[in-house]
């Protein structure tokens, strides 16, 4: 199993700092390194913040190899386009791109995120009142932590496959092409939609970049560009760097008025998860949960402030008018059943403590035990996030109590006391002697 | 069989920031164990329920979980008011909740109801003026569906 999180070695300093941001505890610090425990990290990226010492990274592919072997196509996470004070619209980029023998996806991306909002507006209508609110799938990192912390939540995730995979298949389909095209990515969530797609086999995409790596080469190369007019490109799928993006695209589409909720933040999209799973959003037909601050453009892939790259969006011209030639050409798409998610999206609980329910109830009472032992206080100096996982993971085999420096220090004052103990005491020859004298 | 695992929880009566935590402690200890997501969603209605019935009409009890490999038993005992007609209680959008709680979002008069269609088994116990005990199982395995 992967992540989206690349460890980088020697790096790594041990200073627990880390394993305190994850929010499904995956981090451990064991000797000196740390580790991901990957069947646990949800790939928020929350840790790449955390690290001063950058060990940990975003998982990207060797940009200037992929450059190096000649023209590069690129479908762009729409936060690339808000990266840039000068390039301040797809069409400037796509002149400033070309003029470095690159060639983005902007059409392809436009039309697929239409498609994408298109679908799931009709899924909305098509469901019933009890299986409201749907949950939005774009976010890779929600969809993980979904499966990992709310399996019962998974079936209101919307069947639809994310844009960027669906654009680049309408690519492939027009061009006939089996050249490698690169995912610029706003996050490390992202980077598994190419390496460990959910909800398919495998990514239409080939290598993963990030926008912040890319971004940092146009900058650098400063190409010239003149504002030729060519053709325009679609403006909607770029509020989805945004929170809320989505949501506006999807009512755009809809037929009935729709209430929407939209959410950025990783705290809060596991509090909104949660009145989720208790009920509580009766009323609410669509949930957008967004792991990163402000949307995507929070990434920490990301080149540009947030902030600025926010502003920067709200000033984009969108056209939220869908004319009736582009509505009978996505309805034509629509009807292809290209955006449909392959495959169900599956659970993935955190492996139980053993195979059989009376060995996992005898390891549990063995964790409840040894957990009672410890100091309640998660200090981190064992290199787990808290008591409970140093519990668990001795239980699991994965570690000793003694990790614990509390514990330790228990055991060494028990050890120097036996020796104090035993050095009074002396062999019997030596205890007549002192006798005589 | 001495191969049980049993937990304890003290709910607060009118405690509705703290509501929902038992519910949800006794979830992770399930999955933890390896039950399966069917049968541990079932378990979260069931002790959630309950747990909020605490909360809202008993003024608070006792809510515990057993867990054997064949089966969970919920168990939440109060001293409150009891239920003067049981019937009554189990129909759906039935509710003595007070406008502040259901203001709140809650006593919308589905928590017994909702319990008894995840439960296999349910007993309610009742005395007005005593109060309630509650104890609803759910069986692991097959013999389940065949009712049990």
């Amino acid at each position: 199993m992967e992540t989206g999180v690349k460890i980088v070695e020697g790096s790594c300093k041990g200073c627990v700092n880390c394993i305190k941001s994850c929010p499904t505890e995956a981090l451990r610090v064991i000797e000196g390194k740390v580790k991901i425990l990957p069947e646990l990290c949800i790939d928020c990226g929350e840790c790449l913040r955390t690290c001063r010492e950058k060990a940990l990274a975003l998982d990207e592919d060797d940009w200037d190899l992929l450059k190096s072997h000649g023209p590069v196509t690129l479908m762009a996470d729409p936060t690339f386009c808000a990266q840039f004070s000068h390039y301040w619209s797809p069409g400037l980029i796509r002149e400033a791109l070309a003029s470095l023998e690159m060639q983005d996806l902007f059409d392809q991306a436009s039309i697929a995120f239409d498609l994408a909002a298109l679908a799931t507006a009709r899924q909305l209508q098509e469901a019933s009142r009890e299986s409201l609110p749907l949950i939005s799938i774009y976010c890779p990192a929600v969809v993980r932590l979904i499966q990992v912390r709310f399996p019962e939540l998974l079936h209101r995730l919307v069947k639809t496959e994310t844009p960027l995979e669906t654009g680049t298949l309408l690519w492939r389909r027009e061009t006939g092409s089996k050249g490698g095209v690169i995912l610029v990515t706003p996050c490390s969530a992202k980077v598994m939609l190419v390496r460990g797609p959910v909800g398919r086999t495998k990514s239409m995409m080939d290598h993963v970049v990030s926008v912040k790596r890319l971004a940092r080469d146009l900058l650098a190369a400063g190409p010239k560009v003149e504002g030729k007019s060519g053709a325009p490109i679609g403006s909607r799928w770029l509020a989805w760097a945004l929170r809320g993006g989505e949501s506006r695209h999807v009512r755009a589409f809809s037929e009935r008025k729709l209430t929407t909720m939209a959410v950025s933040g990783l705290r809060n999209t596991i509090d909104l998860l949660q009145d989720l799973e208790l009920g509580r959003l009766k009323g609410v037909d669509f949930v957008e949960c967004r792991v990163c601050d402000l949307g995507c453009i929070g990434g920490i892939g990301n080149a540009e402030s947030r902030f600025l790259s926010e502003l920067r969006l709200s000033r984009q011209p969108i056209e939220w008018k869908v004319t009736a030639g582009e509505h009978a050409a996505l309805q034509e798409l629509y009807e292809t059943g290209i955006w449909k998610l392959e495959q169900p999206i599956q659970p993935r609980p955190r492996p139980s403590l053993a195979d059989t329910l009376d060995v996992a109830m005898k390891k549990l009472k063995e964790m409840q035990a040894l957990y009672a032992e410890l100091p309640h206080i998660d200090c981190g100096a064992c290199g787990r996030p808290s008591c409970r996982a140093l519990a668990e993971d001795v239980v699991r085999g994965e570690g000793e109590l003694t990790d614990c420096v509390f514990k330790l220090r228990e055991r060494i004052s028990l050890l120097g006391e036996e020796i104090t103990l035993l050095s009074g005491k002396l062999p019997h020859a030596f205890h007549e002697r002192k006798h005589v004298k | 069989m001495d191969s049980r695992y049993e937990v304890e929880f003290t709910v607060r009566g009118d405690d509705f920031l703290a509501a929902g935590e038992a519910s949800n402690q006794i979830k992770e200890t399930l999955v933890m164990l390896g039950v399966p997501s069917a049968i541990s969603r079932r378990a979260s209605v069931i002790t959630y329920e309950a747990e909020m019935n605490l909360v809202i009409h008993a003024g608070g009890g006792i809510l515990r979980a057993v867990i054997t490999p064949e089966r969970l038993t919920i168990v939440a005992t109060d001293l409150g008011p009891g239920i003067p007609d049981l019937d009554l209680a189990m129909k759906e959008g039935f509710s003595t909740a007070s406008d502040r709680v259901r203001e709140m979002g809650f006593g919308a008069g589905m928590g017994l109801p909702n319990i008894k269609r995840n439960a296999d088994v349910l007993k309610i116990d009742t005395e007005v003026g005593k109060g309630t005990t509650l104890t609803a199982t759910v069986f692991f395995g097959r013999q389940a569906e065949q009712g049990g």
